[in-house]
């Protein structure tokens, strides 16, 4: 399936990445070796140039990386045309083993990678260059991730054969009627319900703690609290919230929701939920630099700023959540 | 404001065929209020050990600091920053826009500033008064004489304040009397308390009474005759 603009597009903007990071791997081994802030020996003075450069063109390629993840969905919504049982990106995402997998490092990347492009966006906040060792160990960290990321895609492109039967969604998402158990098979959607809405109470009481009063081991507990949030309200997407925008008790399904019939509603649900899962993990994750020199009232303004994003992004996730759900209930159908 | 210089080094192109050691060890200190000019014949690394000063880029090796930071190594976002607020510059050939009126001309380096434009003009305004030339205030640059050109460099080097002076071979394209009043300028700045560094090899600067120091460059070193 590489002859297709979206698998052009996505493998080579992949491999420009890559290749990106692998020059920039250079550097990190450079920096770790050599960099020392007092120094005003020649190496020390081309390291200073060297990053500059380096650091941008990485933040910039992990930025896309972060793209790729819509992009990655999108593809495999077109490849279903092609591909025999499939009627959604979830048919093409199980035509082959890679599919899924892909899906699922391309998702944990977008945190990854974010916090990577984070912490490069502190460092050039400060004037004494504070996280330059730690950027570019996090970046020889995160090549592997890289790699596996790009590897999975150009496995799954690479294994999409036009004549391989998979499943539709209605058959991997759908209600269990009594032959075979599938991947949300068990789930009430009374107690989904009411654990979402608690969490989603929890959450906001957590954040309003934080805004009257920073402290560390709450912005720790919060962000657990989002990462727990995030796994809930995907559950919560497929076997509640989708049902509501279809319309239809028996038809779940997370890609669908990003078809023009449903007015791309599922890029407002997921675009709000991981933006708003960033936003309240990363208080979190840069307390841990907040001790560096010249940082202190730069993180402090940050994780004041991503809490407040986080809050209010939580505040529009649930009215999207809920929606359709409360239109449903007041209008007593489709309406 | 103090500058002090240690040890360094410019080498262009380094690494590479056409490498040119444009500078090496360079041991300098200019102490704040003064004025040294920078003597040397054409291609001395006059013009590179103004621009390192003038935080344009980095020294290869060595420190080159302003008040005792390192500007010329801050980050980039800083050192726009520091540069615009401490050093003002005054070319060789001026660079004046030629199409701008003079009041533009002068203002532009208050643009990125956000300052208010009543503010720019009136700052350029005090400017164009001190240096005599209101009355072309609303003319093209292009269409003044040279040595109005050369005030109107003076003042957009000055119009932010800024505590250092620095020209590269300001008098290289005047004559004798523009040049005398060129010097005139700077020693009137120099007594306001402005540090200046003048990169010349025209005795009318370097033999100027108000230079306080002549500093000669050849091949890149410093040379003590």
């Amino acid at each position: 399936m590489f002859l297709n603009p979206w698998s052009l597009a996505l493998s080579l903007c992949s491999l420009v990445v890559l290749l990106l990071g692998a020059i920039a791997g250079r550097t990190a081994v450079r920096v770790l070796r050599f960099w020392e802030p007092g120094s005003d020996s020649n190496r020390q003075i081309r390291l200073e140039n060297e990053i500059w450069l380096s650091s941008t063109l990485v933040a910039y390629g992990l930025g896309f990386q972060i793209i790729t993840l819509i992009l990655f969905v999108l593809a495999a919504d077109q490849f279903c045309q092609v591909i025999v049982g499939a009627m959604c990106a979830t048919g093409a995402l199980l035509a082959n083993p890679f599919g899924m997998p892909a899906l699922l490092i391309k998702l944990v990347g977008v945190f990854f990678y974010g916090f990577w492009i984070l912490l490069h966006q502190l460092d050039i906040r400060s004037e004494h260059y504070p996280l330059v060792r730690i950027k570019y160990l996090a970046l020889l960290l995160l090549l592997p991730l890289l790699v596996l990321d790009v590897t999975l895609q150009t496995l799954y492109i690479a294994g999409i054969k036009p004549d391989i039967i998979t499943s539709c969604c209605a058959v991997v998402f759908g209600e269990d009627i009594g032959r075979t158990a599938n991947l949300m098979t068990g789930y009430s959607q009374q107690g989904l319900l009411a654990t979402f809405i608690g969490s989603i109470v929890v959450l906001g009481l957590l954040g309003g703690g934080l805004l009257q009063r920073w402290r560390s081991w709450l912005a720790k507990l919060y962000a657990a609290g989002w990462l727990w949030f995030f796994g809930l309200a995907l559950v919560m997407i497929t076997t509640v919230v989708s049902s509501y925008v279809y319309a239809m008790p028996f038809h779940k399904c997370p890609f669908c929701l990003l078809k023009p019939e449903y007015h791309y509603f599922g890029f407002a649900l997921y675009g709000t939920l991981i933006a708003a899962a960033f936003c309240g993990t990363s208080p979190a994750f840069a307390g841990l630099v907040r001790g560096r020199k010249g940082l202190s009232a730069i993180v402090a303004r940050y994780q004041r700023l991503a809490l407040i994003l986080s809050l209010l992004l939580l505040v529009i996730f649930s009215g999207l959540s809920f929606y359709h759900y409360l239109k449903y209930l007041i209008s007593g159908g489709e309406g | 404001m103090l500058i002090e210089l240690c040890g360094v080094s410019k080498i262009y192109n380094q690494g590479r065929p056409n490498e040119v050691r444009a500078l090496s060890d360079i041991d300098l200190v200019v102490e704040q209020g003064s004025m040294v000019c920078l003597k040397g014949p054409s291609g001395s690394g006059k013009s590179t050990l103004l621009a390192i000063i003038g935080c344009i880029f980095p020294p290869t090796s060595g420190r080159a600091a302003i008040a005792t930071r390192q500007l010329a190594r801050l980050p980039d976002r800083f050192l726009t920053l520091h540069r615009r607020e401490t050093i003002g510059f005054i070319f060789q050939r001026f660079n004046i826009l030629p199409e701008l009126t003079v009041l533009d001309n002068i203002t532009l380096p208050l643009l990125p500033l956000g300052i208010a434009p009543k503010e720019r003009k009136r700052r350029a305004h005090e400017l164009l008064e001190r240096f005599a030339i209101s009355h072309r205030a609303q003319f093209p640059a292009g269409q003044i004489s040279g040595g109005e050109l050369q005030r109107v460099a003076i003042a957009r080097a000055l119009i932010n304040n800024q505590p250092i002076i620095l020209a590269d071979e300001p008098t290289a394209h005047l004559d004798t009397t523009l040049s005398r009043e060129f010097m005139a300028i700077m020693q009137q700045l120099q007594v306001a308390g402005k540090t200046i560094v003048i990169a010349s090899h025209d005795p009318l600067v370097f033999e100027h009474p108000a230079i306080n120091r002549t500093i000669n460059i050849k091949d890149g070193r410093i040379h003590v005759p």
